[in-house]
């Protein structure tokens, strides 16, 4: 097993990331289809030799790294699917329908939490969720004044008076919010 | 220009590097090779590391950091820290973005900023030991840290002047250690039995290559446990005498608890332990009254055995979260200093059929590991005689919070990294203008019984009837078990991505700001050269 040079590197991923999503996890991974568990580890753990990230921490192409990663992801995900026998049978039935990666695109029946569901007063919800538009176009001083009105409707919303805050901040720096978080007093 | 691996541990840290391709530990400035992990404050702002720290836990317990490590990375409401708080002697309180922070008789310290200086010193010592600039480090974490934990360690050794190659879990850096697998397929068992805390993981070694099969622990549970045991059957045998609890004052507390720790040290070797603690309390007509005492083995085993038999049910529930008997095991290894105690390794040898390897130095074991992963990674490019991969898995399932108070499940636990994962979720009222979503660890269905993580928003939603617009939430976790989250609006494709605001931790800015003091700081407050 020899390290694979730079050069060899860049090859690898010229020929398989432009075709990432055409290939199996059995394509991808160099098994025939019918391979057991043992020999779906052998090949991984061989792979993994020359493709784990650690292998290339040193690289300074960007995004030739960037594009190695997510090859070996790719590589990791077709190694847990098939050695996890109700996976490896769904991940079948997936290839049978065309499909070369195993994953959900079915929409969950719940949704994340609306922000607003935790205000009670309508008022405050409206203009709250004008202020959460200012804030999404970095409108701050929509928001800041959004934000005010809605307080002034429900003055007891934890959650008004924190994103008055970050509008509030992100309204006193000069050129948007950027990454630092809200004071939480 | 030297990269080291640091083991910082809850008790003790272990610095070391590789040499000419020998791993070398760098000693501390008395006999040995542990730095304990202790920082103290004077009211004049200087600082005492380490050794030199030791002492003033009892001199001035209010201003002696200790187990920093059960703080790192948590919330100062989690039940974590509020459970450590009862028993600390120093004092913390809730700072920024919900952290804990030490209040120091200067100014209040984060947590990473404490074992940020705790990692500056232990770079500093390898500085001065190894006559050579220490730029980059390997540190170690358990297996069992979550998320935040690890993000918050990586930001103490940033804070330290370190660049943080890797946080690496601490038993795969004791595998590495002992260099198993190399032309065979073996299974490993690693048993960490720390100061404070228990891990056990299990890992396929075959080739040089290290996976993670499956890994579990208690972060509340080690040799400060047994301590804790000991100073109640002393202080027992103090009242039986004299009728007076000697645990009411902290000051006699905190004595009886460094004398506990070496009780027990010494009935690791000897069948029995006697001794004498002068002026452990006054008595009625104001004369100094002592300790004397006599404890067997057995007495302290009695003391012990539920906590040595809670590592073994977690032994049980790693290994069948991964489907294995104990008699698959193929070796066992011992690390942390508890498991010098007999019981212990009695308990591990009935429960694995096995005798474990105890060859290596089990204080030590998981620096050598990080020593090596460390020149590893920093001579990625080159052809090295040690060409182990270690894989690693997410410790944690990783969720989000949706309507109804369940968190729905992203990605599984024991799942290799690194990888990335989406789901798609729809909005659930009209018109909604935002969602919000709270990340959260843990297996449980219920949001609230999981540990949150942080939240993103994304704003801006097109207006739409509940359930039509389409979210979807990418989970992408690297080699380092570090989480990175992004939502997409699906109904307009434009892609937003949004930082996860992590709660209880440093903001990047303030992380920044904390190693610009700490360097200059370091500048006027060098350590003393450790005898080389
Ligand atoms: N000979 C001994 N007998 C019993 N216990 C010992 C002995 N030597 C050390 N210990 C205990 O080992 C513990 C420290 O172990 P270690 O240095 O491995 O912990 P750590 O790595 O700092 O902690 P953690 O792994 O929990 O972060 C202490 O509780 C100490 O009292
Ligand atoms: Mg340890």
């Amino acid at each position: 097993m020899a390290r694979m040079s730079t050069e060899q590197l860049a090859a690898f991923v010229r020929q398989v990331f432009p075709r990432l999503d055409q290939l199996s996890y059995y394509e991808l991974l160099g098994v025939p289809s019918g391979s057991d568990q043992a020999a779906v580890r052998t090949a991984f753990y061989r792979l993994a030799a020359d493709l784990h990230p650690d292998r290339y921490h040193t690289l300074a192409d960007r995004g030739l790294k960037e594009q190695l990663e997510m090859i070996y992801a790719r590589i990791c995900e077709g190694y847990r699917v098939l050695t996890t026998p109700d996976k490896r049978a769904a991940y079948e039935r997936a290839l049978n329908q065309g499909k070369k990666r195993l994953t959900t695109t079915d929409r969950e029946s719940r949704g994340p939490q609306n922000p607003e569901d935790s205000l009670k007063h309508p008022e405050a919800k409206k203009f709250f969720r004008m202020g959460m538009i200012c804030l999404g176009r970095k409108d701050w001083k929509g928001a800041v004044m959004n934000f005010n009105f809605a307080h002034s409707f429900e003055p007891a919303a934890a959650l008004i008076a924190q994103k008055l805050g970050e509008a509030q901040a992100a309204l006193g720096k000069p050129g948007g919010a950027g990454g630092t978080p809200p004071k939480t007093h | 220009m030297a990269v080291v691996g640091i083991d910082l541990g809850t008790t003790n840290s272990v610095v070391a590097t590789v040499r000419d391709g020998q791993v070398v530990v760098v000693p501390n400035t008395q006999e040995g090779y542990l730095h304990p992990s202790v920082v103290s404050f004077s009211p004049e702002g200087l600082k005492y590391f380490s050794t030199d720290a030791v002492a003033r836990r009892i001199l001035d317990p209010k201003n002696t950091v200790y187990s920093a490590k059960r703080l790192i990375g948590l919330r100062f409401r989690s039940d974590e820290v509020q459970k450590a708080l009862v028993r600390l002697p120093y004092e913390l309180n809730e700072g920024n973005n919900e952290q804990a922070v030490f209040i120091g008789p200067d100014r209040t310290y984060t947590i990473p900023e404490i074992s940020g200086l705790l990692l500056g010193y232990l770079r500093q010592c390898a500085e001065l030991f190894l006559s050579e600039s220490v730029s980059a480090a390997v540190i170690t974490v358990p297996a069992s840290f979550n998320d935040s934990q690890r993000r918050a360690t990586m930001d103490a050794g940033r804070i330290a002047g370190l660049d943080v190659l890797r946080v690496l879990n601490e038993p795969t850096a004791a595998a590495l250690a002992y260099g198993l697998g190399q032309n065979m397929s073996q299974r490993i068992a690693v048993y960490d039995f720390g100061g404070g805390t228990f891990d056990i993981t299990i890992l396929q070694v075959e080739n040089d290559v290290f996976e993670v099969l499956a890994t579990g622990g208690d972060t509340f549970l080690g040799g400060d446990d047994m301590d804790s045991a000991l100073l109640n059957i002393l202080a027992e045998l103090f009242n039986a005498e004299h009728g007076i609890d000697p645990r009411g004052d902290q000051a006699t507390r905190s004595r009886l608890l460094v004398a506990a720790e070496q009780v027990k040290r010494h009935l690791s070797d000897f069948p029995e332990a006697r001794g004498d603690l002068k002026n452990i309390a006054l008595g009625s007509s104001g004369e100094a009254l002592a300790l004397r005492f006599h404890i067997a083995r057995s007495v302290f085993e009695t003391a012990i055995r539920g906590l040595v038999g809670r590592t073994i049910q977690t032994c049980q529930d790693v290994l069948a979260s991964a489907q294995l008997a104990p008699s698959q095991i193929d070796e066992v290894i011992m690390v942390g200093g508890t498991t010098r105690v007999p019981l212990v390794r009695a308990e591990v040898e009935k429960y694995f059929g096995r005798p474990p390897r105890t060859d290596l130095n089990p204080d030590e074991v998981v620096a050598w590991g990080a020593a090596i992963q460390a020149e590893n990674l920093a001579n990625a490019g080159e052809s090295l005689p040690s060409r182990a991969v270690l894989l690693d898995v997410t410790p944690r399932a990783l969720g989000i919070a949706v309507t109804g108070g369940f968190a729905e499940r992203i990605i599984d636990r024991n799942v290799p990294v690194p990888v990335e994962q989406t789901r798609i979720f729809s909005t659930s009222s009209d018109n909604q203008a935002s969602v919000r979503i709270q990340v959260c660890q843990g297996e449980s269905r219920r949001f609230d019984e999981n540990v949150p993580l942080g939240e993103l928003e994304l704003t801006d939603l097109q207006p739409a009837r509940r359930g039509e617009v389409s979210i979807e939430v990418t989970f992408k976790v690297d080699t380092n078990g570090i989480l990175r989250v992004r939502a997409r609006d699906g109904a307009t494709g434009a892609a937003r991505e949004a930082a996860v605001n992590v709660r209880g931790a440093m903001s990047e800015y303030e992380v920044a700001e904390a190693a610009e003091r700490q360097k200059s700081e370091e500048a006027s407050n060098l350590p003393e050269v450790p005898e080389a």
